[in-house]
């Protein structure tokens, strides 16, 4: 394959942050996932029923784009970022920016990269990727999600950078044009915790952070209403265990990645409160892991009767009493 | 939760996960995913059943391919929409067969480009029955003509 071998490829459990890391990493500015994640604020929640989606479906972490955003902020770092109109002048671009040696990161629609399995991919505008080369019609692709580096055909990637719809990608592209090597970390930590409390307790939106745990407890009750059938309920239910374990998020809804920022944040800043918090988190990430597995059996046991979604609604709703007591501790450490 | 719990011996599926080592520390491991390993046959059969029903009901005009195409790949209209250049309105027309009737041959392609599949296969589907699914493979490959494609059929 032709492409740039200095470039370690290795799986993340997000493609958004693992795509980020990566590139700063072989840019070299050694960073963690957990890290990169955890300083730009990623943890979250948000209940959404809108007719973009299928089905009503919740997010367990930030906007995407918005951990690029707010890393390259908070880190102070330089990325070089392009959007086209003109989809021949962006593939064009990102053969020049190859052709320069450049590993590119770019945004694309996940249902078209066809090294996975046709069952896995769902139209999904915001998948993160890295193009390290290209040789004859296909480019080669670092996919954190990908055991091993991937081909895909250059029809696919330009179908894929200009799918249109919701938060369509519209062939953006971006690298890392200069790094800061002047960070304290010090001084970074209190802030993003902060910002990530706040994010949880205190949004005026009903459907967003804590508020929006519990709307999704109550919503919960109301599916049976709005499926096709049995069949169609169950699939939903045992998505619940999809968007919570298998869709990137490093386990329990990102519960689990933050448990991993926060005991680095508590070693860099000398913190047991820090450390305690993040064993915190780990346990509300382990709650968040029963729900998942839960769902996943009723859901295959077509055990979904009012009880039973009732049980599950209410697991939910204690998730909310939790994550609420935890942030509402959290945003009080500084 | 622990390293040792999270484990899952499935190699076709692998995922990363966060979890507690057994130093007291927090990081990444690689397992298999406990969905894929245990629910992947349940999955497999509500899509083979999705699939017959939503042909079913395009063979009885009770709707259209979009609207097959668009519920198997779990689309929202509002997307599908967006992606489609249509209004709302427009799109939902397309769901019935008689407002998928009146649709350009260059708003067919755009549907189809949409779902990754031949304009043809907008007015046909193939079967291979169960029994012969491990003698027969069928490939459909572009040409450099964007509205034809071929199909091939080989015994394996």
């Amino acid at each position: 394959m032709d492409y740039n071998n200095n470039f370690e490829h290795k799986m993340y459990a997000h493609c958004e942050t693992g795509t980020l890391v990566s590139l700063l990493n072989n840019a070299g500015y050694k960073i963690t996932e957990a890290m990169v994640f955890g300083l730009a604020s990623g943890i979250f929640f948000g209940y959404l029923d809108t007719k973009v989606f299928s089905f009503p479906t919740f997010i367990v972490r930030s906007k995407p784009g918005e951990v690029r955003k707010n890393l390259s902020k908070v880190l102070n770092i330089k990325l070089k970022t392009f959007k086209f109109k003109d989809a021949d002048k962006g593939m064009q671009k990102l053969d020049n920016l190859l052709a320069e040696g450049k590993v590119v990161g770019a945004q694309v629609d996940f249902f078209y990269m066809d090294y996975f399995p046709q069952w896995m991919r769902v139209h999904n505008n915001v998948h993160f990727i890295n193009i390290i080369g290209k040789e004859g019609n296909d480019y080669i692709i670092s996919d954190s999600y990908n055991r091993e580096i991937a081909k895909l055909d250059q029809s696919l990637l330009k179908k894929a950078r200009w799918a249109g719809g919701n938060m369509a990608p519209k062939g953006f592209l971006y690298y890392p044009e200069k790094l800061n090597p002047d960070v304290d970390l010090k001084k970074l930590i209190p802030k993003t915790i902060k910002k990530a409390a706040r994010n949880m307790l205190n949004l005026p939106l009903s459907f967003i952070g804590v508020k929006g745990i519990y709307k999704f407890a109550d919503k919960l009750k109301t599916w049976s209403k709005q499926v096709r059938d049995i069949e169609h309920f169950s699939h939903e239910i045992i998505k619940i265990n999809i968007l919570l374990e298998e869709q990137g998020t490093g386990g329990a809804g990102f519960r689990y990645m933050y448990a991993a920022y926060l005991k680095q944040a508590g070693e860099i800043m000398n913190s047991s409160v820090l450390n305690e918090m993040s064993e915190q988190i780990m346990q509300i990430g382990d709650d968040w892991r029963n729900i998942s597995y839960f769902a996943a059996k009723i859901g295959k046991n077509r055990d979904l009767g009012e009880d039973r979604i009732a049980e599950l609604s209410e697991m939910i709703r204690k998730q909310g009493d939790a994550e609420k007591i935890f942030f509402t501790k959290l945003k009080k450490v500084y | 939760m622990k390293e040792k719990d999270i484990y899952v011996d499935f190699d076709a599926h692998k995922l990363v996960f966060y979890v507690e080592k057994e130093d007291n520390s927090y990081g990444p491991i690689i397992s298999g995913s406990y969905l894929s390993a245990n629910y992947l046959d349940d999955h497999w059969m509500k899509r083979k059943n999705l699939e017959e029903q939503l042909r079913n009901q395009v063979i009885a005009n009770e709707i259209s391919p979009i609207f097959y195409y668009m519920t198997f790949f779990e689309m929202g209209p509002k997307d599908l929409a967006i992606r489609a250049n249509m209004s709302m309105r427009k799109l939902t027309k397309t769901f019935k067969p008689e407002g998928f009737n009146k649709l350009r041959v260059a708003q067919l392609k755009l549907f189809a480009d949409i779902f990754n599949i031949p304009v043809s296969n907008l007015f046909q589907t193939f079967l291979i029955k169960d029994d012969d699914q491990e003698k027969i493979e069928m490939k459909q490959a572009a040409t450099d003509n964007e509205l034809y494609h071929i199909t091939i059929i080989n015994l394996k």
